[in-house]
Formats: C-alpha cells, sequence, structure tokens
C-alpha cells in the first residue's frame, strides 16, 4: 500500500512539475493584467528547442536554459503585439499558440521520435530523500522538481505580497490607470512580467522534453498549456496554489497511467480524458458550490483589458 | 502639431487599408524565411497560384476546404455578437462527425431520409456539447473561452476511442477508422458537394437573422451593452443561452458535412484544425455574418497553399505557424485601424513670446 501511494505520488509530482511552471509563469502574466492564451505553443517551442539544444550540447542545462530564451522570446513577440501595440489579447495569444505549434514541429523535425541523449536525472538529496514517502517523491527526483513545488512558488509568493514591488505588480493588473498615476510603468511592468512568464512557458516545455517523456514530438505538449491557463483560474492567481493544482492535475494523469499499468478495464483514449474533464470540473464546481469562492479568488480586476492612457 | 489620437471605432477603409498590410507584411516574411531556407520564393509562388485559384482542381479543393471553413467561422462569430469566445469549435465538429456516422453505420435506408437524420444526429450532438460550458457560463459566469477549449481535447479522445474501439473497420482492418459509412451527400461540380451551396445559405441566413429579426437585434444589444439590454428588459441569459448552443449546432454540422461529403468515415484527427481555423475566420469577418464568406475563401486559400509547400518539403503543420502570422499581424493591424491623426483647431502661432508670470514678493 506504501509502495502504490509512494508510485503514484512520485508520478504525480513528475508529471503535475509541468503544468506547475507553465501555471506559474501565468499567475504573473494575469496578475499585471494579461491573459497570455499563448502558453500551449510557447511550451511546444520549448520542448522542441530543448531536444534539439541538447542534441548539440548534451547537457540538459543548456536544453533548459535555450528553452527559457526561447519562451521569453516568443513572450516578447506576444507582449510586442498585445501590450505595446495593445491588440486584442485573446488572439494574439491564439495566435502565438498556431505560432508556436507551427514552428516547433519544423524546428523538431529532423529529431522527431529520437530518445533524449541526456536528462534531468533522479538525484537523491541526502536526509529529505530518506523521509518515508514523501522523500522519495519530492527529494529523490530530478533537480527541478524542488525549486518547481518550493523555491520559485516561495520567490514569487514573497515578491508578489510582501514587497513593494509586488504590491505595484499587483496594482497594475486591478486599476492600471491609479498606477499610472502614481508612477508606476504599466507597460514596461506588463512587458517585462509577460515576458518572465512565457519564459516559465518555454522551460515547462523544456521540463516536458527532458524529464518527464524524454524526446519529442509532435503534438505531445496535447492540451498541456491550455490546462496550465485553466489551473490559473483554480488557483485564485496565487502561486503556491497554482504548484499544488500541478501537482493535483499531476495525479489524476497518475491514476490514468496505473489504470493503464494495472489493466483495468478502461480503454487508454478514455483513461487519457481524465486531466481534461477534472480540470473542466475544478473551474465549474467551485464556483457553482461556493459562492465566496467568486470574490476570494477574483481575477485581478483589469485582467485581459488594455491600457489607455488617452481614455478618461 | 498633428498627434495621433485613438477613437473608439475603427472606419472600415482603415481597417481594410492596415489588414491590406498586414497580409503583405506576412506574405514577405514568409517569403524572407522561405529564401532563407535556400528555396527559389518566385518559382513557388507562380507554383501555389496555379494550383490554387489556376486550375479547375484547385478550385474545387477551395470549395471543399471553404465549407466547413465558412461553418466553424459562422460558429465562432454568432458567438462574438454576444461577446463570447467559442474556442470549442474543433470539439463540436468532432461530435457531429460522432453523431453523423453513427446514423450513417448503423442506420439502413435511401440517402434522403438517413442524410436528413445524419445531420439533425450531429446537430444535436454539438449542442449536447457546448451545453455544459454555457449553462456554466450563463448560470455562474466561468469563463467559456477555457471550458469550450478543454472539451476538445476530450472530443478528440472520443472520436479515436471509437475509431479504433467500438465502431473499428472490421472489413478491411484500416487503422484508426471506420468503415465507409453507405450514405453520401451527392457532389454537382467535380468533387464539391451539395454541403458548399448549403453553408453559404447557413451564411446567408444567419446575417439575415441577426440584421433583420428581433431576435438578432436583442443578441446585438446584449453584446455590445449588456448592461443596457437588461434594463431594457432583454433577457440576456437566454440569448446567451441560445446563441451558444447554436454555435454549437453549427461546428456539428460542419462535421457531418466532412464525414458524409468527403472523408465519408470517422477517422482520429480528422477535424484537422478546422475548429481552431474557424475562430481565424471570425476575427476575419470581423463579426459580420456575410464577411465569413469571403473569409473563408482566404483561409481557404492559405491551406491550399500550405499543401502546394507540403509537396516542397516543409512540414505538414508549416499552414499553422503561417496561419498564427497573419492572425497576429492583423490583430496589430485591427488595434492600429483604430488611430487617426488630429489637429487641434486652435494653433498658437510657432513665434508667439510665451508670457511669464512675473512672481512678485
Amino acid at each position: 500500500m506504501i509502495a502504490l501511494l509512494t508510485g503514484l505520488l512520485s508520478t504525480a509530482v513528475l508529471a503535475g512539475g509541468v503544468l506547475s511552471l507553465a501555471a506559474i509563469g501565468e499567475v504573473l502574466a494575469e496578475r499585471v493584467g494579461v491573459t497570455d492564451l499563448g502558453v500551449e505553443g510557447l511550451m511546444s517551442l520549448g520542448a522542441a528547442t530543448a531536444i534539439v539544444t541538447v542534441m548539440a550540447v548534451p547537457d540538459p542545462w543548456a536544453g533548459l536554459l535555450a528553452a527559457l530564451a526561447v519562451g521569453a522570446l516568443g513572450g516578447a513577440v506576444f507582449a510586442f503585439a498585445a501590450v505595446v501595440m495593445r491588440a486584442n489579447q485573446v488572439l494574439c495569444g491564439l495566435a502565438i499558440t498556431f505560432l508556436g505549434l507551427g514552428l516547433s514541429a519544423t524546428i523538431g523535425h529532423s529529431v522527431a521520435g529520437m530518445p533524449a541523449p541526456v536528462t534531468f536525472a533522479p538525484v537523491r538529496i541526502p536526509v529529505l530523500g530518506s523521509l518515508p514517502v514523501i522523500g522519495p517523491a519530492f527529494f529523490a527526483q530530478n533537480l527541478l522538481v524542488v525549486p518547481v513545488y518550493l523555491l520559485l512558488p516561495a520567490f514569487f509568493h514573497w515578491l508578489l505580497f510582501h514587497t513593494r514591488h509586488g504590491l505595484n505588480m499587483r496594482a497594475v493588473g486591478e486599476n492600471p490607470a491609479a498606477a499610472d498615476a502614481a508612477g508606476i510603468p504599466v507597460v514596461a511592468m506588463r512587458f517585462c512580467y509577460v515576458v518572465v512568464g512565457a519564459a516559465l512557458a518555454g522551460a515547462a516545455g523544456a521540463y516536458l522534453s527532458l524529464a518527464v517523456i524524454p524526446s519529442w514530438s509532435e503534438g505531445m505538449v496535447s492540451g498541456r498549456g491550455w490546462i496550465a491557463v485553466a489551473l490559473v483560474i483554480f488557483a485564485g492567481y496565487r502561486p503556491f496554489n497554482a504548484a499544488a493544482a500541478g501537482l493535483l492535475f499531476g495525479l489524476i494523469t497518475a491514476i490514468g497511467f496505473l489504470g493503464q499499468a494495472r489493466g483495468w478495464p478502461i480503454a487508454a483514449p478514455v483513461l487519457n480524458m481524465l486531466p481534461y474533464l477534472g480540470t473542466l470540473a475544478f473551474i465549474i464546481l467551485p464556483v457553482v458550490l461556493w459562492k465566496r469562492m467568486r470574490r476570494v479568488m477574483a481575477a485581478p480586476a483589469a485582467l485581459g483589458v488594455p491600457y489607455y492612457r488617452s481614455v478618461r | 502639431m498633428t498627434r495621433f489620437q485613438r477613437f473608439p471605432t475603427a472606419p472600415a477603409r482603415l481597417v481594410l487599408a492596415w489588414r491590406a498590410a498586414a497580409l503583405v507584411a506576412a506574405a514577405l516574411i514568409i517569403g524572407l524565411l522561405l529564401a532563407l531556407s535556400g528555396r527559389n520564393v518566385f518559382e513557388l509562388a507562380v507554383l501555389v497560384l496555379k494550383s490554387t485559384i489556376g486550375s479547375r482542381f484547385g478550385l474545387e479543393d477551395l470549395a471543399l476546404f471553404m465549407t466547413p471553413l465558412i461553418l466553424t467561422g459562422s460558429a465562432v462569430t454568432v458567438t462574438s455578437r454576444i461577446g463570447l469566445w467559442n474556442i470549442g469549435g474543433e470539439g463540436q465538429f468532432y461530435l457531429g462527425a460522432i453523431g453523423a456516422a453513427g446514423v450513417g453505420l448503423y442506420m439502413p435506408g435511401s440517402p434522403i431520409v438517413v442524410l436528413p437524420v445524419m445531420a439533425v444526429t450531429a446537430m444535436l450532438c454539438g449542442v449536447a456539447w457546448i451545453a455544459v460550458p454555457t449553462l456554466a457560463r450563463a448560470y455562474a459566469g466561468v469563463n467559456e473561452i477555457i471550458t469550450t477549449l478543454l472539451l476538445n481535447f476530450v472530443a478528440g479522445l472520443l472520436t479515436y476511442w471509437l475509431a479504433t474501439g467500438p465502431w473499428r473497420d472490421r472489413v478491411t482492418g484500416a487503422l484508426a477508422s471506420t468503415g465507409r459509412i453507405h450514405v453520401a451527400i451527392p457532389e454537382f461540380w467535380g468533387v464539391v458537394h451539395w454541403g458548399f451551396p448549403i453553408a453559404l445559405l447557413v451564411a446567408g441566413g444567419l446575417a439575415a437573422i441577426m440584421t433583420w429579426t428581433s431576435w438578432g437585434y436583442e443578441v446585438r444589444i446584449s453584446g455590445a451593452n449588456p448592461g443596457a439590454a437588461r434594463y431594457a428588459g432583454m433577457p440576456t441569459r437566454a440569448r446567451i443561452i441560445a446563441v451558444m448552443l447554436l454555435s454549437g449546432a453549427l461546428a456539428a454540422l460542419a462535421g457531418m458535412f466532412e464525414v458524409a461529403g468527403t472523408v465519408h468515415r470517422l477517422q482520429g484527427g480528422m477535424a484537422d484544425n478546422f475548429g481552431y481555423l474557424g475562430i481565424v475566420v471570425a476575427v476575419l469577418a470581423r463579426r459580420s455574418c456575410l464577411a465569413v464568406i469571403p473569409a473563408a475563401l482566404l483561409m481557404a486559400l492559405i491551406l491550399d497553399a500550405a499543401i502546394v509547400l507540403q509537396t516542397r518539403q516543409l512540414a505538414a503543420t508549416v499552414v499553422l505557424a503561417i496561419t498564427g502570422l497573419v492572425l497576429l499581424l492583423i490583430a496589430i493591424g485591427d488595434e492600429l485601424a483604430h488611430y487617426r491623426p488630429v489637429t487641434p483647431a486652435v494653433r498658437l502661432p510657432p513665434s508667439a513670446p510665451v508670457a511669464t508670470p512675473k512672481v512678485t514678493t
């Protein structure tokens, strides 16, 4: 029983890291008032870039770095259109998703289906790694797991809720006109955090192709980016909640894997529906069942609304 | 001093001008990338023109591409009239295909009976597929973009499961596909089937409903100003529900046409991004139900061109990248169309001495 639980949690932690990383990035973009629907495309770009990079330079950190850079570049294109030019954010996000999916297939065409030469291998952290259940699940995995679930959320939580800079960020997302009047550079702030969030989405792609499924194939992201966007709503725009939500969906995925491995009498495609149906249930049910949730977990007031200084 | 000021409305001629500029820019960027990868751009351009609008075969292909695009484009357009986004066209397309294939595979009879039953079943399946996001939107305010989109993946898996599992072809043993359906929409011009004129009629009919009926008026007002619509006593919630269900039915009809007119079986992955491209068509059409037709033509041209590029060793998904680029540039162009130069009416002569108030102590 303990072995089963440990196995399930380990798979969940590994698979959920992709969603956590991307969701934390999206939290940043949405906190400053920009809906970035390009996550799916940016993740795909990151995944393909990471594999192509490690084929040339056999070091997973090089792959991660390249994916971060490509994510940031894609984010800069999105932010130029949606923040600087103030074009419709939904359209720009969809455009970046299309662009990312199309370009990643072109980039990864020559390496499709090949196994990654190097991956983020599991490393056992002394002392913590020998804890029961939690030890193998969190502290005997690849070196990205602790940053993804603890360090990054802790840092961004501190930044958002315990610094003046974070207060400014949230002000830009809630009321950009007031923030502007107070001397906060709205456009620069939005641009900057959209790019950081997009870089994290790229990194999530590298995590997927270097740690979860160590290879590149077209369509391997298969909606994980969209799930990450949905998790941000479920997580109430908070970094720790986003990481926890990623873990929860890792768990749903792990249950699907377990079902396939144990030969449950349910077809594999039906088990694969679980993460999508789970996400759907988790964004609809809380709002329906618990009305107060709408206020506690409300979206930033200016989310998705371009800011024009001249509008009075 | 002349300066550019943003206006809340964008005049049609400016929109058209900026869009033309955006398309030219997209073509230049694509041409530049192709040239950089060592291809003869001019020769490719001639080839693309010849094999799309320059030949009978190309024109037939265009009509076949346009049929689903008009319907999925209309599906997104009707929801955009009420201020919502149905990003789930892909999923509703699959459900329409499933409904149509289910009837086509298991209902015997003459095409005159079976085809209408297929269409109605398909549309009901599409309506059922969008029902949960619709109710969540109308009664709990849950963002419809994410909910409709997530169901696309479920629908894709459902199709794949049906085509490889319970409904798989037991005769020829083809992979990921059901057997051939015994009825088909008749063709009237080469490979172009009657679904094409029907799709055109649907687009025209929707335009008429939106423009000339009080229902369409209420939908438009509910989208433009929900507060005013409620204050005027319009049932906005009922309109939201009706419009979203209609949208699901339209996208599902595209799936039925594809099953009964072109593919003749249910296949995994058969939606081929038509649902997502419907979003692009709707954006190009700028919420006009009639403009969906030329927008679908442009999109079909891009798809057709991409097939030509594919024969020249370019990945099949290059069409997605091209679409993304066009969409991004058009989104920017549409925003730029809101800016017009204004010159302040009262001008100070540039050399006028500026009176500085003397400060007396």
